[in-house]
């Protein structure tokens, strides 16, 4: 299962938070990573701060050597690739304990670390991600959980905007045989601007293929008229389940329930406060 | 030996570097640290290599690519053991790291004894480090366990049992919360909803920050006995740490000699496995000839190999310099190649891939011929490349230099190409190098006072027979067609083949036929 966000300091850890005290709730242990550097105190881009991650006794957990807390200490399990803050260390938590949680930098290299702490534990991995490198999770049963909240936007018209313009990109359907067009346009990288005007200035009967949603990466009212002008599709998936939101942002403040509810009524999903303990 | 970069590359030398490379980084480390052997240092190259060829005798073929992957795998400790010398403190991940090379360093023995390798170069089996770690080990992983330090136990008992008291006291605070306002405050922070709950908030509750719509707020729960009780924690740790860290100090000396070990098996392997596949012999150092039987240029070998093509070794003598010459495509360069490469085997201790060798150490190898790297850097054309490589190699000519020329002065009028020659190799005779001089000028030898070897070339009216449709097909029948032995040559015009293997590459018959025609008129 893993988070991502519309934007930085949109609740991403605090949702990653919530899901792992259900779990440690329900006596679930579950195994902890992050896509990108998290759990810091403070963002180490914007010092913004930031929640530390919790993690209970029987987590495992895939963090770089260095950001292994020396107190209480944890039992390390093996290692395993590299990263930008050092070698990968998987570790199961005996004590109670925070720390920052840092993980491999390619999709390739996360998706071996996912792999490996499903091997290592039972229970389901929960990782702290980022929405343009959720590619490794593409074609597979893990779930997504988009957070979103005021660091994307300063209404709540925006927020919910902009969730539903990413939750229409990363919901982007997979093949299907039965209902694609006869003719079928693959592209191999990115589908940018430029490609969206070409296929717009010959619109027909026709299915258009990326590889992943990741891939694309044209937005708003662009990737809404490429919708409904093709059928677009991905040869790998996502399953995006979930959006949680966050109403507190640097430059505002807004009404928690009424930002649930624009945002579910915006992406056609659930929408969690998990502060707050809204739904809708 | 020195080599420079084209010379290297033509002899094969960096293809035999790669060959012969250790595994792991102790291996790379001794192999780093040993010069090239060289004049003076006969018998200790006799020694390594005829160890090598023992070994690639007594080792299963099998177990010795097993075992260099076993090396591949050893972790480096000496970073981890050097901290601790100095007093730095280790981590849970050094410790960890440690028990890895422990574990390693037994798989290299066990592959290394399943190899049918002897007790003399069996890696150490660091009994004293395991035994310090193996209170942390539970399977291949590190926990700094109860065991290491006597207050852990009672410290890790008295955290949880103020952990568990904390919640119960967090969970009292919140029960009163909730009965106060009505808002079950869960997690680290919670929001109270100005249109759930706008009135006073209890003394308990810390008010994180307010907006129109809410509060966000955190139980405020004092718990001085957990923050002591997790303080003492970190201290017994710490101290436990400081404590195994300062007994894998003392265990420096043993680690060390265990990468020494490491290291030298791993070099050593490389050899064995490059004499498993090429075969070798333990030359004999020290007198006047470089000599070979059946040698084979490994590089080309393996690129024939590769093309389904067949290597026909070399035998040559070499007393001093002698004038090689032969058909195109006969192997005159070759010759030359497996020349210098037998040498750079010996220089690395590495058997050379020969029935029988009579070797120099040598100083240095330089081929002539062509240009190379340097020579494009230099912005030379190919004459002036050789001839300042030329000028160079006879400034440092020895007695122990190998020199390699591969038909020099072809690029330059014939007339004066030969004579260039011809004083060129008097200039290297005496010097006194070792040098091997291929070209189609007829009558080099005997001008020069040298000796005259030849490539035994096409058989007898087997070229009149050879047809080819293609190219393939065509150097299938060359090489099917051409004696590569090195024989003593006859006085007279070198042989060159030319215009029958150009018929046989498909060069226009009337072309050929024309040539011949000016050929025999001649």
């Amino acid at each position: 299962m893993i988070v991502v966000g519309t934007a930085k300091n949109a609740g991403k850890t605090t949702t990653f938070n919530a899901l792992r005290a259900v779990a440690q709730r329900r006596g679930v242990a579950v195994a902890v990573t992050s896509i990108g550097r998290d759990g810091e105190p403070s963002d180490a881009l914007d010092a913004e701060p930031k929640p530390r991650v919790r993690l209970a006794p029987g987590t495992l957990v895939a963090l770089p050597a260095g950001l292994v807390p020396r107190s209480p200490a944890l039992a390390i399990l093996e290692r395993g690739g590299e990263s930008a803050l050092g070698t990968v260390v998987f570790a199961r938590v005996v004590l109670p304990t925070r720390c920052e949680i840092a993980g491999p930098p390619t999709a390739r290299a996360m998706r071996a670390t996912i792999d490996r702490l499903r091997a290592l534990g039972a229970g389901p991995v929960l990782v702290d991600g980022a929405i343009d490198r959720v590619a490794p999770l593409a074609g597979g049963d893990d779930a997504v959980i988009l957070a979103t909240g005021a660091a994307s936007g300063a209404t709540v018209a925006r927020v919910a905007a902009a969730a539903a313009d990413a939750v229409a990109r990363l919901t982007l359907p997979g093949r299907d045989p039965a209902r694609e067009f006869d003719e079928v346009v693959h592209l191999g990288g990115a589908l940018d601007a430029r490609d969206a005007e070409e296929l717009l200035a010959n619109p027909r009967d026709a299915t258009v293929v990326v590889d992943d949603p990741t891939r694309v990466v044209v937005r708003g009212a662009l990737l809404a008229r490429l919708r409904a002008a093709f059928d677009l599709r991905c040869e790998r998936a996502l399953r995006v389940v979930a959006c949680t939101t966050s109403p507190v942002g640097r430059d505002a403040s807004l009404a928690p329930r009424a930002l649930v509810e624009a945002v579910a009524r915006a992406t056609g999903l659930p929408t969690f406060d998990v502060v707050a303990d809204i739904a809708a | 030996m020195n080599a420079d970069a084209t010379s290297a590359a033509r002899i094969g030398l960096d293809w035999l570097r790669t060959a012969v490379a250790p595994v792991g980084a102790f291996g790379r480390r001794h192999d780093d640290a040993r010069a090239p052997y060289g004049p003076g240092d006969e018998a200790r190259a006799h020694d390594e290599i005829a160890g090598v060829v023992a070994l690639a005798a007594q080792l299963d073929r099998d177990g010795v690519p097993r075992a260099r992957a076993a090396l591949r795998a050893v972790p480096e400790p000496t970073p981890i053991v050097a901290r601790a010398r100095v007093g730095d403190p280790l981590s849970d991940v050094d410790f960890y790291e440690l028990g890895r090379f422990v574990d390693a360093v037994a798989a290299v023995a066990r592959a290394w004894d399943a190899a049918g390798g002897d007790t003399a170069r069996r890696p150490p089996a660091l009994d004293a480090l395991r035994t310090l770690l193996a209170p942390g080990r539970e399977g291949a992983g590190f926990y700094l366990a109860d065991a290491f330090a006597p207050g852990l136990r009672a410290a890790r008992e008295t955290l949880a049992a103020e952990e568990t008291a904390f919640e119960t006291r967090r969970e009292a605070i919140a029960a009163r919360v909730r009965d106060a306002i009505g808002i079950d405050p869960a997690g680290d922070e919670f929001v109270v909803l100005r249109d759930v709950y706008d009135g006073p908030l209890p003394d308990d509750v810390l008010v994180v920050r307010e907006t129109p719509t809410y509060r966000a707020a955190a139980l405020r729960v004092v718990a001085p006995a957990r923050d002591a009780a997790l303080a003492r924690l970190a201290d017994e740790e710490e101290a436990a740490r400081r404590a195994l860290a300062e007994q894998v100090a003392r265990e420096a000396d043993a680690v060390a000699a265990a990468t020494d070990v490491l290291g030298a098996l791993d070099r050593t392997l490389a050899r064995v496995a490059f004499a498993q596949r090429w075969g070798g012999c333990v030359p004999s150092f020290g007198g006047t000839q470089l000599a070979f039987t059946e040698a084979t240029f490994a590089p080309l070998a393996d690129a024939l190999a590769a093309r389904g093509r067949r290597y026909t070794p070399v035998t040559l003598a070499l007393d001093g310099v002698a004038v090689l010459t032969g058909p195109n495509m006969g192997g005159k360069s070759a010759a030359l190649a497996t020349a210098g490469f037998v040498c750079a085997c010996a220089a690395l201790g590495v058997p050379p891939p020969a029935r029988a060798a009579a070797l120099p150490l040598l100083g240095a190898v330089t081929w002539i011929g062509g240009e190379g790297p340097e020579d494009c850097a230099r912005l030379l054309s190919s004459y002036a490349a050789e001839v300042v490589r030329a000028r160079e190699t006879l400034a440092a000519a020895t007695p122990r230099a190998l020199v390699l020329v591969d038909e020099f002065a072809r690029t330059t009028g014939p007339r004066e190409g030969r004579a260039l020659l011809v004083a060129f190799v008097e200039a290297l005779r005496a010097r006194g190098a070792f040098a091997l001089v291929a070209t189609h000028f007829d009558g080099v030898a005997r001008a020069a006072g040298v000796a005259h070897l030849q490539i035994a070339g096409l058989r007898e009216h087997a070229l009149n027979a050879l047809d080819a449709n293609d190219l393939d097909a065509a150097l299938d029948a060359i090489n099917a067609a051409m004696d590569y032995r090195v024989v003593a040559a006859h006085d007279g015009e070198a042989p060159s083949d030319a215009l029958a293997l150009a018929r046989l590459l498909g060069l226009g018959d009337d072309v050929v036929a024309r040539a011949r025609a000016l050929h025999d008129a001649r």
